[in-house]
């Protein structure tokens, strides 16, 4: 029996169970796989590292995307960079948005997912509304003259192929693509592990944005509690947008969601004392 | 230059069956037997039992080894992000591979942490500074050293620091809240005997038990790298009896303590034979001089930089003349055995190199732009090169 055991950590690990393996690539320079497990469903991996399993993928996409745009009210062009499990993207066409952009850096990345992980774009790629770009995320924002309302940095790990995307450089060029009043979020780890990956993105967000901070929620297989996600914008009133006005603009959006609601949108901003310490300590 | 080892003559059997691998795959031809690889490693692990084995890569960095390894269950050493890239190519999981070079830049860090090491090893304070970005991650071990004069090859000269500067590394370590999980060392390659393996154990012992008693994070793991000999001249190596007195030392450990090794020579030496060809010959001042398309720049690289001396044999008998081996290129150095008696040998004769799978192809290098010795799977019949 095969067994996945993540190398995030020398002391502690996870490790799921391989009940079927359905992909392993075998040539590039890196290892991903994409296997089925009793508890868990169909379970991405790369180099170690979980990306994503169906069983949990909801509260990591539906708190990347719901958060942004239901607290900006009136997205209508949306950037996503990476996600090429097309997750984010099928809940972002939830929303009524004109438009929506992916940045995927390996289109073999996107032709993988939809094979091996139907459900987590669930016919998302074939939405009108949605253009795939395939080039280097760093290298879109800084050439792409477009602007968008929301900007969604959908990464793997700072160590690992989508490093480019934690640099200060990039969020930089990332602001250069939001309109007015626009948000962007990213992937920002799991604190309680990575209190340096919080530290480092408090301080690269603050270089450009007006208000750069961070919200949470738990993904049951990133270990470690906590995820936490970056959020910059240069309006510092749309993170502080009423519980009420949130369930307004969630009710008239009609839709159902598995982990996200309008009190959990509030509440996701409160940060855990340990957090919050971890952001003193970097001043 | 030490002289080899050399046998006269062949039996039938083994005739046929490498000229018959000479004709098939041609030569130069390296020849790697898995059986024998399984062998090596199931003798080392009754010779040491309980400690966990981590096949040293650089010693013979091949797929077809590292194959073998993987399925026997092994942890892998490697000490480059090329060592490391050969695992991911393999997709070898990380968890089963540490990092064992003291010296590293933080690419290499970075890559190896991204392939799944989280074992690093550091023997000074500024190898240690290198990793306070991945202190969250990693588990280090502080390499100690231990001079090893008995040894063909010493590792501590280079690497290690003094039992005198550990507690002071070890002190700072726990100031930057970078786990030092244990020590490491490295007595030496092709060891005459086990002393210095028994003094590197018992000294880190009292290292790690009297660090433990100021408080902190315990320390645990006791690496005791390699050193475990191949046997070059021939005289038979009792594995199980050279690592008598390692047991005997490990016996004396706390239980929950954790033992590894990084065996390379020792595993591969036997695994690899090698093949050449005589292409020309000729006769100054009395000496046979035979020229073969394999040399010191070649597969025989390790007995320049590693200071071995293969085991040769060829495959007539008859009257014995004063001889020299040499190897293919324009350089002088490349000779490989003088001062042997060999019997007369003629063009397209084979000279077979034993004990030749660690530090040999691992070395080698493109003088005269010579194409590389091709290695066969014995097992499989899968070549590469
Ligand atoms: C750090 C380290 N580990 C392991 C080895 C393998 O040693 P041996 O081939 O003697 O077993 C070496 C050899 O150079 C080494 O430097």
């Amino acid at each position: 029996m095969r067994h996945f055991e993540e190398t995030l950590y020398d002391a502690v690990c996870q490790q799921f169970r391989i009940d079927k393996l359905y992909f392993e690539n075998k040539t590039d320079h890196q290892h991903l796989m994409i296997f089925h497990n009793a508890q868990l469903g169909r379970v991405m991996t790369l180099d170690g590292v979980v990306q994503t399993t169906e069983a949990d993928e909801f509260v990591y996409h539906e708190m990347m995307t719901h958060v942004p745009m239901i607290a900006h009210g009136n997205a209508k062009r949306v950037l996503i960079i990476g996600g090429g499990d097309g997750g984010i993207l099928r809940e972002v066409l939830r929303h009524p948005v004109n438009h929506a952009t992916q940045v995927e850096i390996d289109s073999a990345v996107i032709d993988m997912a939809k094979e091996h992980l139907p459900n987590h774009s669930a016919g998302a790629y074939d939405d009108e509304r949605c253009h795939i770009i395939i080039d280097d995320g760093m290298n879109f924002v800084r050439e792409s003259t477009d602007k968008f309302d929301i900007v969604i940095v959908d990464s793997t790990d700072p160590i690992g192929p989508g490093e480019v995307l934690f640099t200060d450089d990039f969020y930089g060029q990332a602001k250069t693509c939001l309109n007015d009043g626009g948000v962007i979020v990213t992937q920002n780890g799991v604190p309680f592990f990575q209190p340096d990956e919080l530290q480092t993105t408090h301080r690269r967000l603050g270089n450009h944005f007006a208000d750069a901070n961070f919200y949470c929620a738990p993904i049951p297989t990133y270990y470690g509690g906590f995820m936490s996600f970056g959020w910059a914008t240069d309006n510092s009133e749309l993170r502080r947008t009423s519980v009420d006005t949130i369930r307004e603009r969630f009710d008239a959006l009609n839709i159902k969601c598995r982990y996200y609601n309008p009190p959990i949108h509030s509440a996701s901003f409160a940060l855990p004392q340990y957090m919050l310490d971890m952001l003193d300590g970097d001043t | 230059m030490t002289s080899p080892h050399v046998t006269i003559g062949s039996s039938d059997e083994m005739q046929t069956h490498w000229r018959q691998l000479a004709s098939q795959y041609g030569s130069p031809l390296l020849v790697f037997d898995a059986k024998v690889l399984r062998r090596n490693y199931q003798e080392l692990v009754e010779a040491l039992p309980g400690v966990q084995l981590f096949y040293a890569v650089k010693a013979h960095p091949h797929a077809f080894i590292v194959r073998v390894i993987e399925q026997l269950g092994g942890g892998f050493d490697v000490a480059s992000g090329g060592e490391t890239d050969l695992l991911l190519q393999l997709k070898v999981f990380g968890r089963r591979t540490i990092h064992t070079h003291p010296i590293k830049k933080d690419a290499e860090i970075r890559t190896a942490l991204r392939y799944g090491v989280t074992t690093f090893v550091v023997d000074s304070l500024y190898e240690l500074e290198k990793l306070i970005p991945y202190r969250g991650r990693v588990g280090v071990l502080l390499r100690l050293s231990f001079r090893n004069l008995g040894a063909a090859v010493d590792l501590s000269r280079k690497f290690g620091c003094s039992l005198t500067e550990a507690p002071e590394i070890i002190a700072r370590a726990r100031e930057l809240d970078v786990h030092i999980k244990g020590v490491s060392f490295h007595v030496g390659s092709q060891c005459a005997d086990a002393s210095k393996h028994v003094e590197g154990i018992e000294t880190c012992c009292e290292l790690m038990q009297r660090m433990n008693e100021h408080g902190g994070t315990p320390m645990n793991v006791m690496d005791i790298g390699g050193g475990f000999p191949a046997d070059y001249n021939r005289q038979g190596v009792d594995i199980h009896k050279f690592c008598a007195p390692i047991r005997a030392a490990l016996e004396q450990l706390p239980d929950d303590w954790d033992i590894l090794a990084e065996p390379g020579r020792y595993l591969v030496a036997s695994a690899v034979t090698s093949i050449t060809t005589v292409v020309g010959k000729s006769i100054r001042d009395n000496v046979r001089w035979y020229y073969l398309d394999d040399g010191v720049y070649g597969s025989y690289s390790g007995q320049i930089y590693d200071h071995a001396c293969y085991p040769l044999q060829v495959l007539r008998t008859g009257e014995s003349f004063p001889s020299v081996l040499a190897g293919p290129t324009c350089d002088s150095i490349d000779v490989i055995a003088e001062g042997i008696e060999l019997p007369e040998l003629e063009v397209d004769d084979l000279v077979i190199g034993h004990e030749m799978g660690a530090y040999t192809a691992a070395t080698r290098t493109r003088f005269n732009s010579l194409p590389d010795a091709r290695l066969v799977d014995l097992g499989t019949g899968e070549i590469d090169g």
